[in-house]
């Protein structure tokens, strides 16, 4: 903007430029601004200490809410190194801080001083899911399979028929699919729980890892999936079709060496989906026991 | 819309929100930063249900009204959708800055009260105003720092914006507490700076907060508004002396960090609420100001 009016000539565009720069960097010799800026009792140096302080506090701060887990593994100190680096790369665009950090894994992943630790970027991943679906509305007057409120409003996603004239199943809107290369799910709970004999017993080599995620007015819940049942579960969410997904489940069943054809699947349904605390059965039949 | 009374609100705080849900505990009203509510989530859920039983001001944070590259219109947006939504009594945000080249940091930025300045905040401010149908409230920051550059003392750049943009005024106590002690200047003489610049009726709302207190390098003081203590006497003593001059005015106990029990911020409102009746009933001696404070209007002229 010109300046036409402005005194000593840094017009306002500029000295915010230079001022969000100083506060954002990591070099000492530019986090500051020429005093001949600044006047008072009070030198340039030390309100931009404070300014830097609040800005990146705040940011940091930001990012261990939502990733929870993350923090407790790696402590105050490494996690504040981490959200520090990549608070002042990637500074947030817009004032909803409960959103800030949705690519904060894919720095993990790509973070020297994590090379040691191949599962914390999965870690984020998780953690990042289970705080989204934290902040989601919660469905009124709902009715799980395990007892907790959950109804009509909280089966408002997908439906879908398995067979024609047969039972429909409904899912919670919240509900979705998220695969990991660990075991994140008991490795955020040993974390949280500070369970050190359950971390040290987990099998953290690289393998498939497959969850089914929602919202009930209790909480986020979670529940692992076979692969099968997770191909089932993410076609059912993505093309909204029953037979689809038998055919998805059936594909994924005979790809891991399962022959079993018919009964193979009507076993992974009955014990994964039918009976899961994320769907309701729409039929006059009884629900089929857990 | 309810509109805001002449008393002692409380700000509330995402871990109070179940209380103040489940108990409905007494308060005069409350106020929020609408930043923290403007995705369709569980956080809005609790607030349109203890909407229902308190006015509500939206206290923002976001629209960095000293922002040389302009407001953001998709906040102005967001604002004003969460405006329809909870139809707060009062609308503010602050003289200051947080955006730049698209990049938002989270701080209430000092701005130079140059004339440059000037025209940019006022130019913020009305599109702020458009955008949201409504006249905003503008709140004195915490400074810590001065710029060589400024040709305004604050009251008078303040006052400006409101006498040429229709915005109210949120005058801060503790902030002008903190910006005076930070500058050595004496905060009483400051606060008799902000009376003579502005109108009585300019103000729609008080702030009133703790602060901390650091030692800088040098080994000098400096005082921070981290609202997150009590509030101290020589604040106290400067808000009876504003209110004096003001008269009763929606009054706001600010609590951020170290967050207390919800029965502390009751006790700081009541300790506010005991000011403001004091002055009411010098005031039913010689009436000053109304009550009940009206909406700023923006095209009020001050």
């Amino acid at each position: 903007m010109p300046s036409d009016d402005a005194t000593s000539g840094v017009p306002l565009a500029q000295l915010q430029t230079r001022m969000a720069a100083a506060l954002l960097a990591a070099e000492p010799a530019q986090q500051g601004l020429a005093e001949a800026l600044f006047a008072g009792a009070q030198p340039g140096a030390a309100g931009l200490r404070v300014h830097r302080h609040t800005v990146l506090g705040a940011l940091s701060q930001a990012l261990r809410h939502s990733f929870v887990s993350v923090d407790r593994l790696v402590g105050e100190n490494y996690f504040d190194r981490m959200a520090l680096d990549y608070a002042r790369r990637r500074p947030p665009r817009a004032p909803q801080l409960d959103v800030y950090g949705s690519d904060f894994p894919e720095f993990i992943a790509a973070y020297g001083e994590a090379q040691g630790l191949p599962y914390l970027a999965d870690l984020a991943r998780f953690d990042w899911q289970i705080d989204e679906l934290a902040r989601t509305r919660p469905a009124d007057r709902a009715r799980g399979a395990d007892g907790e409120a959950l109804g009509e409003a909280a089966y408002s996603g997908v439906s879908l028929l398995l067979e024609e004239g047969g039972a429909r199943l409904r899912f919670p809107s919240s509900l979705r699919c998220h695969r990991a290369r660990f075991p994140v799910e008991r490795l955020r709970e040993a974390i949280l729980a500070e369970d050190t004999a359950a971390l040290a017993a987990l099998d953290l080599q690289p393998a498939a890892h497959d969850y089914a995620l929602w919202r009930t007015s209790e909480g986020v819940k979670v529940q692992a999936l076979s692969p099968a049942a997770a191909c089932f579960l993410g076609t059912a969410l993505l093309v909204r079709d029953g037979a689809a997904a038998l055919a998805a489940a059936a594909a994924a069943l005979t790809a891991s060496g399962n022959h079993g054809g018919e009964s193979a699947l009507v076993d992974l349904l009955t014990r994964e989906i039918l009976t899961a605390g994320f769907v309701q059965i729409e039929t006059s039949a009884p629900r089929p026991a857990n | 819309m309810d509109p805001i009374p002449a008393r002692a609100g409380i700000g509330l705080r995402t871990p109070h929100h179940g209380l103040v849900r489940s108990d409905v505990p007494a308060a005069a009203w409350l106020e929020v930063h609408p930043e923290n509510y403007m995705a369709d989530d569980a956080a809005l859920a609790d607030l349109e249900a203890i909407r229902l039983h308190y006015p509500l001001s939206l206290h923002a944070v976001g629209l960095s009204l000293g922002s040389a590259e302009g407001v953001d219109d998709a906040h102005i947006t967001r604002l004003r959708r969460l405006i329809d939504r909870l139809q707060p009594g009062l609308v503010s945000d602050h003289l200051s800055w947080s955006v730049s080249d698209g990049r938002y940091l989270p701080d209430l930025l000092p701005l130079p009260y140059t004339q440059e300045a000037l025209r940019i905040v006022c130019r913020n401010v009305e599109r702020v105003q458009e955008g949201i149908g409504r006249a905003l409230l503008v709140e004195n920051p915490s400074t810590y720092l001065r710029f060589a550059d400024s040709e305004l003392p604050e009251p008078d750049f303040l006052a400006a914006v409101a006498r040429r943009t229709g915005c109210g005024v949120l005058l801060d106590v503790n902030n002008i507490y903190v910006s005076a002690c930070n500058q050595r200047l004496d905060a009483a003489e400051t606060l008799a700076g902000w009376c003579a610049a502005l109108a009585p009726a300019a103000v729609f709302e008080m702030h009133l907060a703790g602060h901390a207190i650091v030692s800088t390098a040098a080994g000098t003081p400096l005082r921070i508004d981290d609202h997150g203590d009590y509030i101290c006497p020589a604040v106290w003593a400067l808000y009876e002396q504003a209110i004096a001059w003001r008269g009763p005015c929606p009054t706001l106990v600010e609590w951020d960090t170290r967050l207390p029990s919800f029965e502390v911020l009751q006790d700081e409102a009541a300790r506010a609420q005991s000011c403001l009746d004091r002055v009411a009933q010098q005031g039913s001696l010689a009436p000053r100001a109304p009550r009940q404070v009206p909406m700023p209007s923006a095209s009020h002229a001050l």
